[in-house]
């Protein structure tokens, strides 16, 4: 290896670690948590092996027989060599002996015939209530409740109750509480009507802001091109200015503008026009202000780059334009846009990813609401896998929402590599050595 | 052509009328936090302070110190800059004008992360901190943070090398100095206004960055500005706008003094950013 190669290596091998570690080792893991059921129930480092009460019910539905479900159900206390042992330690080998005469070999359904049973004790009774009810529990032999944090300790206390061999393996299968491979996340994704509904909502937001963000960045772009340099300077700080404030104060300034006792509804009441909460109201107050909230960054964005090609369009053009007689709007239609075809379609490739992923301001303008009628697929995925109302956060299926999004993302900036010209980027360096 | 604001008339006046929203919520912005507007109406009442308090008193029990949260703030912004300007200046340079293996792969690389959208990997990257134990603490979001803005950095950074003449590095490298050495006395200097915007740009984003500390760090200790802020306005049940603006013009000052100091400079860089 030459010293170049060394240096070069070692020059790009920091960033290199860092892309790997937090680029494509989450483009993985995401593909990898798309077909898990992992969340919140489930944990994240693996789970325990446990049958609840409910569990019960859908055992057979998991392939084990309903025999071993029934064993499962009753035969929760059980009088055995074993448990008397346990019994005759902690309450004495005269009661145990007693107690193995009087029922020996008996089983209980539940506690309380348990503890009905031990009252029949008459050498020394035990008269104390929660000394019955502990030595009731030392009885217990059901496994139903019980925490096994291995497998192997699971498949013992089976063992130990006798289920049958054949059933162990679903039964195992049955009581992990930790997450498994599935592809139940995207049968979910395609079944719900839900998940349509955050696509089409996702593509009336990129379209409208989009638009908003392409038209109206041109027409700043084209007016401060016309306008003195100072005036020009003062329009293009005030609109420069959503794209560096913090997002959080950007979308305070905004609900302060449009909530029920705010500047909107103010300065309307004078005309009879009832207050309302002008970005919540319906969903078309609330997509009217989303459009408005990102565009007003977005423009400010396709300002900066269109003024800058607009500078770049020698001014000769123009004075020929002008000496023809061309108006104004003549001048920008066919002189100024066709030469701005590159810069516009650099924005709209760009924003379209931006945007597609983006859910920032949508969180924080109206979350979603009204219902849920502006709850875009990024956002969507968000409250799916990291905040929810419900508690439970699904990895996985958030995950799975989250996995389109990063197959669009990657398709789209594989089409954006095109876009540059390529070949003068990786132009060999001009030193060999 | 015509530039006179008598000729344009027009055209200001049309462009006055719809950067009006915008002027209003940044005049109220100012005038909300220092008065108090009359019970239903918009109208300042009276000059007053008190929308500060949350400076010198907590505004409620469960609630950090704003200075704490202030203080963790500028760590967090302060580190990912420097981490984004540390990583970027070897690798760009290593790309812009080193020969190594792969370099084709990685420069094409690097063209798609600038484009991929990052935040929609933030699922993947918190089970990834969970499992390196660096959930709901500072370091994972710097880290997480620094790591995102990378591409982005490295792509400035080639183009500020990029504008720098070979033959400076030719002369070098004929003088008998080791690339290094090339890079780092007579290659760095030309760079260093670009590294100083890169260094402002990073600082601001960290500043600004509200989705990472809310997701990955959402804990008290590691509060930063942005989430402190959303957490006053989210637990309010009846919104006090002259609060949260006092706040967000505590938040904003910062950014607008650098604003205001490095106009032009992240003007240029902005052309090339990624938000929104």
């Amino acid at each position: 290896m030459n010293r170049q190669t060394l240096l070069g290596l070692s020059f790009i091998s920091p960033a290199l670690l860092a892309v790997v570690m937090f680029f494509l080792l989450p483009v993985v893991l995401t593909v990898v948590f798309a077909f898990t059921n992992m969340s919140t129930s489930t944990g994240i480092l693996g789970g325990e092996y446990q049958i609840s009460e409910s569990d019960l019910r859908r055992l057979p539905a998991a392939g084990v027989s309903d025999e071993v479900a029934e064993m499962l159900t009753g035969a929760g206390y059980a009088v055995r060599p074993e448990t008397l042992a346990l019994f005759a330690a902690d309450f004495g080998k005269d009661r145990a002996d007693e107690f193995d005469t009087l029922h020996g070999g008996a089983t209980f359904n539940d506690r309380r015939a348990m503890e009905r049973a031990l009252k029949d004790l008459r050498g020394d009774p035990i008269r104390v209530v929660r000394e019955r009810k502990a030595a009731a529990e030392l009885f217990r032999v059901s496994i139903l409740g019980q925490r096994y944090p291995t497998e192997a300790e699971f498949q013992t206390a089976i063992r130990e109750l006798g289920i049958p061999e054949a059933d162990h393996a679903a039964l195992t299968k049955a009581a992990y509480t930790g997450w498994t491979f599935t592809t139940q996340n995207f049968e979910l994704l395609w079944e719900l009507p839900a998940t349509w509904r955050y696509a089409l909502n996702s593509t009336i937001y990129v379209v409208l802001t989009l638009a908003f963000n392409v038209g109206f960045g041109l027409f700043l772009a084209f007016s401060t091109f016309y306008l003195p340099t100072r005036t020009a300077q003062t329009f293009r700080a005030i609109w420069f200015l959503p794209r560096i404030l913090p997002p959080v104060l950007y979308v305070v300034m905004w609900q302060w503008l449009t909530w029920d006792q705010g500047f909107i509804s103010a300065i309307l009441r004078p005309f009879g026009i009832e207050p309302i909460n002008w970005m919540r109201h319906t969903a078309t107050h609330a997509w009217t202000f989303i459009v408005l909230i990102n565009g007003c960054v977005g423009a400010s964005l396709g300002m900066i780059l269109f003024s800058s090609s607009l500078r770049a369009i020698p001014e000769t053009h123009l004075f020929a334009a002008q000496v023809d007689g061309a108006n104004r709007w003549q001048q920008v239609r066919f002189v100024l846009l066709p030469q701005m075809r590159w810069p516009i379609l650099f924005i709209t490739s760009y924003q379209t990813l931006s945007l597609l992923t983006s859910f920032e301001y949508i969180l924080l303008a109206t979350d979603g609401g009204p219902g849920r009628q502006t709850e875009v697929w990024a956002l969507a995925a968000y409250h799916t896998a990291l905040s929810n109302y419900g508690g439970n956060l699904e990895y996985g299926l958030g995950a799975a929402y989250a996995l389109a999004l990063v197959i669009i993302g990657i398709l789209l900036s594989a089409l954006y590599l095109r876009f540059f010209n390529f070949r003068d980027l990786v132009a060999k360096p001009r030193i060999e050595q | 052509m015509n530039t006179s604001l008598k000729g344009n008339w027009l055209l200001v006046l049309a462009m006055s009328l719809m950067s009006a929203p915008l002027v209003i919520m940044y005049g109220f912005q100012l005038i909300d936090s220092i008065s108090r507007p009359a019970p239903g109406g918009i109208i300042p009442q009276e000059w007053e302070l008190t929308n500060w308090r949350f400076l010198w008193e907590p505004i409620d029990s469960a609630r950090p110190s704003i200075w704490r949260v202030t203080f963790n703030t500028f760590v967090f912004a302060s580190s990912t800059a420097l981490l984004v300007c540390a990583f970027s200046i070897t690798a760009a340079y290593a790309l812009s004008r080193l020969n190594f293996p792969a370099r084709r792969f990685f420069l094409a690389g690097l063209i798609m992360l600038h484009a991929f959208p990052t935040i929609t990997l933030i699922i993947a990257i918190f089970i990834v901190l969970q499992f390196l134990g660096l959930y709901d603490s500072l370091m994972g979001v710097i880290l997480v943070k620094a790591a995102l803005e990378l591409p982005f950095g490295i792509w400035i950074m080639k183009g500020f090398y990029d504008s720098v003449p070979w033959e400076i590095e030719m002369a070098g490298v004929q003088d008998g100095a080791s690339r290094f050495r090339v890079w780092r006395e007579l290659i760095l200097p030309q760079v260093k206004p670009g590294l100083l915007a890169l260094l402002i740009f990073s600082f601001l984003a960290g500043w600004s960055e509200f989705i990472l500390p809310l997701v990955l760090a959402p804990g008290a200790d590691a509060q930063v500005l942005a989430t402190y802020m959303n957490a006053v306005i989210a637990d309010d049940t009846r919104p006090d706008y002259g609060l949260f603006k006092a706040i967000g013009m505590f938040y904003a000052l910062p950014v607008i003094a650098i604003y205001l100091l490095f106009q032009k400079r992240l003007m240029n860089i902005y052309g090339g950013g990624t938000k929104g």
